[in-house]
C-alpha cells in the first residue's frame, strides 16, 4: 500500500466510517478502478487518470443492499452524485465523498471553471478556467456555419454509445436513443437526432465531467456541445445542475413553482 | 460481497482493446474501458461495451452431451472425453491418423491453440489442423511471406494517426475494426489523405477525400494500374527498389499493360481518379495501406495481396513509421492462432512442417515422432469429408454451418462423418451434427493470451466462473491428450503452456506471463531482454530482398450470366459479429441490426419492382435465401451485399467454395446471383 492508499483508507474507513471504498490503483502496468471492503489492501492507489467513478458505482450499487460507500470524487463527480441522489437513485446517507482537487493540467483539458470540491481531501486546489476556446469560436460564427461544424463532427459518429454508457447522469431505464421512432437503427452514422436528443436531454443534468468527450473514439468535442446547452439553460432559467436540492426548471409549473414530489422524476 | 474490476482483452475483432469487466459476486455487471491502454485509449466500440452481456446467457452449454441414436443426452466429462478418445483411436487404427482433422479456433487463446495443434500432431499424429484464418487471411500469410518474409501486419495501430496518406481497400474499417477506423478518421480530420477503394460506400469512404468503387473481382487490375502510373510518372523510390528488392524488371513488364485506360474498362474506376490515387499514395511522406477480407477472400487472394505489397516496395513505403502493408485481422486471436501453429503446413512460429530440420526440432521438443506430410486446410477437409476420405473431426468453437461457403455442401460433409465432436460456448447450427458436445468456458471465464492484429500479445484474465460444468478449452485438450496416452499434456497453468510455446517459437522466445504483467510486448520478441518489435522490416527484409510479384489479373471464378446477372458480395456489419452466437444474444446489438438484409442499388431494384423493405429471394447456383431488401445508392450497380451473420438467411448458402490455389481461401467476396421479389 502506498502513502496515497493509506490516506484514502484512513479517510474512508476511519474518518468517514465507510464500509467500502471506490478509488483507482496501479495494477498490471495499468491504472484500474478498484472497489474494496474495509480491511482489504488497496495496493498502489493512483489518481492520475479520470475514471468516471460515479458511473462505475451506478452498476455496482443495485447489488449492494447495505453499507456506506466512500468514493473518490472530483467537484464534477460530487455534482453528479447530487443529481443521482436528488433522483433517489443513490441513498445519500450511504455515500461518503473523498474530495479530490483536480490538477492544473486536468482543469485545462476540461475547460473547467468549478474544479474544487466542497472539502479537499486529496490534491491542491487550483483555480478554474473560464473559457472554452472552441465555444467562443462557435458563438462568433453564424448559425449556418455552426450547424456545418457540428454536422461535420457528427458524421464521424460510430454509434458506440460511449457518451451515454459512460455518462454519470444518463439515468433513463429505457434510452430514447435506442428507440427507432427517434433514431433509425439502420447503420451509421446515426442522424442528427441522436446527438440533438442527447444534448437537450442532458441540458438540465450535465455536470461537465467531460467523460463523453474523453471516451469518444473519434474526438467529437462533446463537452463543448454540453457547455453550450448549459449556457442556454443558465441564460434562460438561471439554473445550473449539480446541487442536491434545486429541481430542474424543466420540472416546474408554468408559474415557476415546484411540483409536489417531482424531485424524483428524471 | 465481492466487487472486482478484471482487466482483459475484448473477444471481438483484432484491434485487441483492453477493458475491465465489472464483477459483483460472480455476476458480470458492466464493462469499463481501460484508460491507460495504448490500443483502446479508454475507448471502445458498441460491441466492446456490450461484451459482458452474452456471457451469462441461459443458453450457454453447461454440461457435456453424447449422442445416443438421434438424441444428444447429458453425460459426464469422463464419458464424453472417453467417447472422443476411443472413437478417434478406432478410426486412426482403421484408416490412419490422416483420416482425422482438428479444427482449432481464432476465438481461443494462444495457449489453447498451441495445445490443439500439439494434440493433432503429437497425439493423433497428423498435420490436419487448421482454423478459420483459412476463411479470412490465409492469402495474407501466403502473400506477405512471399513478398516480405513475414505474413503479419507490418506496422502498429497507433501509427495510423500520424500517417499522411492511408489507402484502405476491402475493409469497412469503421464497422469491422472500429478503433482502427477511429484512428484513421482522426488522421483524416487532421489533414491526412484517406483513400478508400471498395465496391460499396462505407462509413469511412463517405468521409474520405477519395472514394473509388471497383467492380468486385478486379483488384489486381486497379492495383497494377496504380503501379503503372507510379512507374510511368517516375514516382518510384529508386534507391529502395535497387537496394532492398528484386524482380522489379519483371513487375515493370507486367504492369506496363495495365494502363489507366485499360484499368478503367476492367474495373469501372475513372482513369483520372486512379492517377490521382497513385500520385497521392506515392508522393506522401508517410503512406500506409490497410486492407481486409475484400482483398483476401478471392480465388486469387494471394496474388492480390502480393500486388498490394508491390505498391509499398515501389514507393519505399515500408519499414518506416506510419507506412507498410497492414492486413486488419478480423478476430480477437486469429493472429495468435496462426502464430501458435494451428495451420496444416506450419509448426508454431511459422516453421515449415515440410522442412526436415523443423520436424526434428519439434520431435525432440515433444518427444514424439511426427508426420512430415503437410495437412489439410479447413476447406479441403470439408471437401474430403463429403467424399468420405476424412472420417472424424474435432472442432473447437467453429460454426462452419454459417461461416463456410456453400452450406448445403458443408451439411453433406458433416453428416457424412463417422465421428464429429464439438466444443463450444453455445449450441450452434454446427453442434447439431455432433456425436459429442463439450461445454467450453468463454473469454471471461479463463486465463490466457490473445495476439491482436498488430502482433501485441495481450492478457485474457478470468473474471467469473464458467456456467455449470464448462471448462476452458486448454483443460479440455490436456484431458484429451492424457487420455489419448500422449505425453506433454500435463499442464497446471496457462503460463506453463506459454513457456513451452515460447521455447519452440523464436518470435515468442522472450514472451512470458511475468513480463506481460508489467509491459506490452509485440512479437517478434526473441529473448527475455528484447523489448519487442513495433515495426517490421526496418532497414531491410530479413529474407534478404523483398520480392516484387508479377501477377496478372484473372476474372473471378463466377461472372454474371443471364440466369444470375448480379454479383453477390458478403461481409460483416458493426453490430453483429460473425455467426452471431454471441452478438445475437446481446440485446443492445440485436436491437441495432435484428434481421438479415440485402443491400441493392436503386437502379437494380426498380426494374424488379423491389422497394425498400420488400422481401426478396436471392439465388445462386448453390441455393436460395429470402430476406428484406435495403434499397440504396451506397453500392455499385450490379452488385448486392448480404451480411453473413444471420442463420435464418445465411449468406453462405449462396457463396462459391472455389479456392485460391495457394492459400485455399474460398471466394466469399464474389459469386453470381439473382434477385427476385419474394
Amino acid at each position: 500500500m502506498n502513502e496515497l492508499g493509506k490516506k484514502l483508507c484512513d479517510i474512508a474507513f476511519d474518518k468517514q466510517k465507510a464500509d467500502y471504498l471506490l478509488a483507482m490503483r496501479e495494477e498490471s502496468g495499468n491504472v484500474a478502478p478498484v472497489f474494496i471492503s474495509k480491511g482489504e489492501d488497496i495496493g498502489e492507489a493512483n489518481i492520475d487518470y479520470p475514471y468516471q467513478l460515479v458511473t462505475i458505482l451506478s452498476r455496482i450499487y443495485p447489488w449492494l443492499n447495505k453499507g456506506k460507500i466512500a468514493i473518490v470524487a472530483r467537484r464534477c463527480d460530487e455534482k453528479a452524485l447530487n443529481e443521482t441522489i436528488k433522483r433517489g437513485l443513490f441513498d445519500g446517507n450511504r455515500i461518503a465523498v473523498i474530495g479530490l482537487a483536480c490538477s492544473k493540467e486536468q482543469i485545462k483539458k476540461c475547460r473547467c471553471n468549478d474544479p474544487v470540491p466542497t472539502k479537499v481531501d486529496i490534491g491542491e486546489p487550483n483555480n478554474g478556467v473560464n473559457t472554452d476556446e472552441l465555444m467562443n469560436k462557435l458563438q462568433r460564427i453564424s448559425p449556418e456555419e455552426r450547424m456545418d461544424f457540428w454536422v461535420r463532427q457528427f458524421k464521424k459518429c460510430n454509434k458506440c454509445f460511449a457518451c451515454t454508457t459512460n455518462c454519470p447522469v444518463c439515468f433513463c431505464e429505457d434510452c430514447v436513443l435506442e428507440e427507432r421512432t427517434f433514431v433509425a437503427e439502420k447503420g451509421i452514422p446515426p442522424g442528427l437526432s441522436f446527438h440533438m436528443i442527447r444534448t437537450f436531454h442532458l441540458a438540465d443534468k450535465c455536470i461537465e465531467c467531460g467523460e463523453c468527450e474523453r471516451s469518444c473514439p473519434v474526438d467529437i468535442p462533446l463537452l463543448t456541445l454540453r457547455k453550450m446547452a448549459l449556457k442556454d439553460i443558465k441564460d434562460l432559467y438561471n439554473f445550473k445542475p449539480g446541487d442536491r436540492e434545486t429541481a430542474s426548471p424543466m420540472l416546474t409549473t408554468l408559474e415557476g413553482e415546484l411540483l409536489e414530489d417531482d424531485t424524483h422524476v428524471c | 460481497m465481492s466487487v472486482k474490476h478484471v482487466l482483459t482483452t475484448c473477444p471481438y475483432c483484432g484491434c485487441g482493446c483492453n477493458f475491465y469487466l465489472q464483477v459483483v459476486d460472480n455476476r458480470l455487471v458492466g464493462v469499463v474501458p481501460c484508460k491507460t491502454d495504448e490500443i483502446g485509449q479508454g475507448r471502445l466500440c458498441i460491441k466492446g461495451y456490450n461484451a459482458y452481456a452474452f456471457v451469462q446467457n441461459p443458453d450457454r452449454l453447461t454440461h457435456p452431451m453424447v449422442r445416443d441414436g438421434h438424441q444428444l443426452r447429458k453425460a459426464t466429462w469422463d464419458e464424453a472425453l472417453d467417447r472422443i478418445v476411443s472413437e478417434i483411436k478406432k478410426i486412426v487404427s482403421k484408416h490412419g491418423p490422416d483420416s482425422v482433422v482438428v479444427f482449432a479456433s481464432a476465438r481461443c487463446t494462444n495457449e489453447e491453440n498451441y495445445l490443439m495443434q500439439k494434440f493433432a500432431r503429437a497425439a493423433i499424429g497428423t498435420n490436419n489442423v487448421d482454423h478459420c484464418a483459412r476463411l479470412c487471411h490465409a492469402s495474407t500469410v501466403a502473400g506477405l511471406v512471399y513478398s516480405f518474409g513475414s505474413g503479419a501486419m507490418t506496422n502498429s495501430i497507433p501509427e495510423f494517426e500520424n500517417a499522411d496518406c492511408i489507402l484502405v481497400t476491402g475493409s469497412n474499417t469503421l464497422e469491422t475494426h472500429p478503433l482502427i477506423g477511429a484512428r484513421i478518421v482522426k488522421a483524416l480530420y487532421s489533414g491526412a489523405k484517406v483513400i478508400v477503394v471498395d465496391p460499396r460506400e462505407t462509413p469511412l469512404s463517405r468521409l474520405a477525400q477519395l472514394s473509388l468503387h471497383q467492380k468486385p473481382g478486379t483488384d489486381i487490375a486497379w492495383i497494377h494500374g496504380i503501379a503503372n502510373v507510379i512507374i510511368s510518372e517516375d514516382l518510384v523510390d529508386k534507391e529502395f527498389v535497387a537496394t532492398k528488392t528484386k524482380h522489379f524488371e519483371e513487375l515493370k513488364k507486367v504492369v506496363a499493360e495495365y494502363t489507366p485506360e485499360k484499368v478503367e474498362k476492367l474495373t469501372g474506376i475513372p482513369k483520372e481518379k486512379l492517377m490521382e490515387v497513385a500520385r497521392v499514395y506515392a508522393k506522401s511522406k508517410k503512406s500506409m495501406i490497410a486492407y481486409a477480407m475484400g482483398i483476401t477472400q478471392h480465388s486469387n487472394g494471394t496474388a492480390i495481396v502480393k500486388s498490394l505489397a508491390n505498391l509499398s516496395m515501389l514507393t519505399g513505403h515500408i519499414g518506416k513509421e506510419s507506412t507498410g502493408v497492414n492486413p486488419l485481422r478480423g478476430q480477437n486471436n486469429v493472429q495468435g492462432a496462426c502464430d501458435a501453429g494451428s495451420l496444416p503446413n506450419f509448426y508454431p512460429g511459422y516453421q515449415l512442417v515440410a522442412n526436415g530440420d523443423m520436424k526434428a526440432k519439434f520431435e525432440k521438443a515433444w518427444g514424439q515422432t511426427l508426420s512430415d506430410k503437410p495437412g489439410l486446410t479447413i476447406t479441403e477437409a470439408i471437401e474430403k469429408a463429403a467424399t468420405g476420405e476424412i472420417k472424424a473431426v474435432i472442432t473447437f468453437g467453429e460454426n462452419m454451418m454459417i461461416s463456410d461457403p456453400d452450406i448445403t455442401h458443408v451439411e453433406k460433409a458433416l453428416s457424412n462423418l463417422e465421428f464429429f465432436a464439438v466444443a463450444d460456448i453455445f449450441p450452434t447450427e454446427t453442434s447439431k451434427f455432433a456425436h459429442v458436445v463439450l461445454p467450453a468456458a468463454c473469454y471471461a471465464e479463463k486465463d490466457g493470451t490473445f495476439t491482436n492484429t498488430d502482433r501485441k500479445v495481450r492478457r485474457v484474465r478470468k473474471a467469473v466462473d464458467g456456467p455449470g460444468e464448462a471448462l476452458p478449452d486448454w483443460e479440455i485438450v490436456c484431458e484429451l491428450g492424457r487420455r489419448y496416452g500422449a505425453q506433454g499434456f500435463d499442464f497446471n497453468s496457462v503460463s506453463d503452456i506459454m513457456d513451452e510455446f515460447a521455447s519452440v517459437a523464436p518470435a515468442y522466445g522472450g514472451i512470458s506471463f511475468d513480463r506481460l504483467e508489467k509491459e506490452m510486448l509485440t512479437w517478434p520478441c526473441p529473448s527475455k531482454d528484447h523489448a519487442g518489435t513495433r515495426i517490421l522490416h526496418v532497414g531491410g527484409f530479413k529474407i534478404g530482398k523483398g520480392q516484387f510479384a508479377p501477377v496478372s489479373h484473372e476474372p473471378p471464378a463466377e461472372e454474371p450470366s443471364e440466369d444470375y446477372p448480379m454479383i453477390l458480395t458478403t461481409g460483416r456489419n458493426l453490430f453483429q459479429y460473425h455467426t452471431g452466437t454471441m452478438t445475437r444474444r446481446t440485446p443492445k446489438l440485436e436491437r441495432e441490426s435484428p434481421e438479415p438484409y440485402v443491400e441493392i442499388h436503386k437502379a437494380d431494384a426498380k426494374p424488379l419492382g423491389v422497394e425498400d423493405g420488400d422481401r426478396v429471394r436471392i439465388s445462386s447456383r448453390r441455393g436460395s435465401i429470402t430476406l428484406a431488401a435495403r434499397v440504396t445508392d451506397r453500392i455499385t450497380e450490379g452488385v448486392i451485399f448480404v451480411p453473413f451473420h444471420y442463420a435464418e438467411a445465411a449468406a453462405n448458402m449462396l457463396t462459391n467454395p472455389v479456392l485460391d490455389p495457394i492459400a485455399k481461401i474460398p471466394e466469399l467476396k464474389v459469386c453470381a446471383a439473382r434477385v427476385e421479389k419474394a
